[in-house]
């Protein structure tokens, strides 16, 4: 493994493919249903209003890629601006995140394909997944980039066909008058429901050190995601009510396979089915491949095992990085733990949005004189509604998303901490640990020996437990001594 | 001194180790086992709280463990 750079291979169509093929997701095949039942018609407002929302922040995104075209997207621009936790911090929400859509993505690659072949298993698949498109982003970003781009067309033209299938169709029974029965705030919450349809539009960030060009590319391509992507969620929002009425919809699980149905019979379905199918494997290869660019700077700065920023000398890759976050991708798939830890993906890629505003903000302020091929318009009114949107949609995120969110926090101020103070900072730590255990474990067995606990034990178990709680205390007192001691049995 | 020291650390690390895997095991048997939570006597509303003190307490355990017998390998090798 040699300590090669990475390569500027990808265009303009290969960058703006995989921040249209990053953001479309089987999510948009499915959330339609239940944001149909809190907006109405009006969904498409809220499918426009999403686009908005989005186009906030991408143009920061477009202004600080072109500036600092450095691998790490956010992370990379948090730590121009902030350095220290912060930058870490965002970085770890981006690599974790993007790991979690790796597996979420994978699994609903799965679950999809289980409707053309009933009889795979969904883990097992999920997971080969994720092997292909490990070796794919291996095998170089041109490869990387060239798959992307030959999935992503397809998806965009099974997509046309229906839009224009639909606009075009005699069998409309739907009515196309914007009708919201919750109100503002309906199409408020229906928007934060799907704004996940919009994420991932930032992968082209995260590639920037592999973009050609990229004081021209990156705001071409991310401007163009933005537009590409507000105008197909719309058009398929006008078409879906044009066909069926809301009542129709709210409770068809595949309500884009169901739409289709009506108006193309069953090719309408399987057409849809492999679309879904597409936006899956699209969604694991540009998570690959982000989770993988966001390692290889946190290593590059220290956070992360060196062998992480090694680049392949013939591939022209960082595979460790790849390889790494690919087994814990596929771990997530395997397990099934994806589906209640994807809700963390949305307060990830959210706090990355919060947090590439606020560097926005920063380094015009810091570093006034630095090469800016683009700059965001109406600053700085741009980044602050980018960060008024991003953190208006943390209040409409379940409360188990914030609390996931708040854990993953901890474990990474328990990584950094590790990573950032010496051996002998771990070994006081976790000395002060053993004996705060040992401490607790000795008033137990005093609690317990002179029943002072308000619990009823039987005989036997009392003194099991009192024998117990005695030599936890005595052997994480040793422990203690040994880890605090440490340093001066070194000197 | 350096002998009894790693011998010490090799044993306590063990323990530790053990203590921390059946902590964790006991995690998963508070809330399987309905007799081993009437032999505890752990209420059905703290069954969750038991399960997290024995969860945090068998992965501290095990990183307070794998470090002793970590450290004390590194050394023997330097």
């Amino acid at each position: 493994m040699g300590t090669s750079k990475l390569k500027r291979e990808l265009g303009l169509l290969h960058a703006t493919m995989l921040g249209i093929g990053g953001a479309i997701c089987a999510g948009v095949f499915v959330t339609l249903g239940y944001a149909a039942t809190l907006a109405g018609t009006a969904l498409i407002v809220a499918m426009v209003l999403c686009g908005i929302i989005n186009l906030f922040t991408m143009l920061s995104y477009a202004e600080l890629g072109a500036a600092l075209p450095s691998a790490g997207g956010e992370y990379t621009y948090a730590k121009a601006s902030f350095g220290g936790f912060l930058s870490f911090a965002t970085g770890w929400f981006e690599w974790i995140s993007n790991m979690f859509y790796a597996a979420f993505s994978a699994v609903g690659f799965a679950y999809l394909l289980s409707y053309v072949i009933p009889t795979i298993n969904i883990p097992l698949v999920a997971v080969s997944a994720i092997i292909v498109f490990t070796l794919v982003n291996i095998k170089g970003v041109k490869e990387t980039g060239m798959t992307q781009t030959s999935l992503v067309l397809i998806l965009l033209i099974l997509l046309s066909i229906f839009v224009a299938y639909g606009f075009l169709t005699s069998q409309a029974t739907g009515v196309l008058d914007l009708k919201a029965p919750g109100g503002a705030f309906g199409v408020l919450r229906a928007s934060a429901f799907v704004f996940v349809v919009y994420l991932g539009g930032e992968a082209i960030a995260v590639a920037q050190a592999e973009i050609k060009n990229p004081g021209k590319t990156i705001p071409r391509a991310i401007l163009l995601t933005c537009f590409s992507l507000m105008l197909v969620y719309t058009a398929i929002s006008i078409v879906i009510f044009r066909i069926v009425t809301v009542e129709s919809l709210a409770s068809q699980s595949s309500p884009l396979a169901y739409v289709a149905e009506q108006f193309m019979g069953p090719v309408g379905v399987g057409m849809v089915t492999i679309a879904g199918i597409i936006a899956a494997l699209t969604s694991v290869n540009t998570s690959t491949m982000a989770h993988s660019r966001v390692a290889y700077a946190l290593a590059r700065d220290g956070y992360f095992p060196k062998r992480m920023f090694n680049v392949h000398a013939r591939f022209s890759t960082p595979t460790i990085a790849v390889i790494a976050g690919s087994v814990f991708t596929a771990a997530f798939a395997a397990t099934g733990i994806v589906n209640f830890v994807t809700y963390a993906t949305d307060f990830g890629f959210i706090i990355g949005f919060v947090f590439v505003n606020l560097s926005l903000i920063k380094l015009r302020r810091d570093k006034p004189n630095l090469a800016r091929p683009f700059k965001v318009p109406f600053f700085p009114l741009t980044p602050i509604l980018g960060i008024a949107t991003s953190l208006l949609l943390i209040f409409f995120l379940e409360p188990g998303t914030l609390v996931l969110g708040l854990e993953l926090f901890i474990f990474g101020l328990v990584v950094y901490y590790v990573r950032m103070v010496g051996n002998c900072g771990i070994c006081s730590a976790v000395g002060g640990m053993n004996f705060a255990i040992s401490g607790f474990s000795a008033l137990m067995a005093v609690l317990l020996v002179t029943d002072s606990l308000p619990i009823t034990l039987s005989h036997d178990m009392l003194w099991l437990l009192f024998t117990i709680a005695v030599v936890i205390s005595a052997v994480y007192s040793v422990a203690g001594i040994l880890d605090v001691t440490k340093k001066v049995q070194e000197e | 001194m350096r002998r009894p020291r790693r011998i010490v650390s090799l044993v306590v690390g063990l323990v530790q180790c053990g203590f921390g895997g059946l902590a964790s095991v006991l995690s998963y048997f508070i809330y399987s086992s309905s007799s081993l939570r009437e032999a505890l006597a752990i209420a059905p509303e703290e069954v969750y709280l038991y399960m997290f003190i024995s969860s945090v307490f068998g992965v501290l355990s095990i990183v307070s463990g794998v470090m002793l017998l970590v450290q004390e390998n590194g050394r023997r090798q330097g």
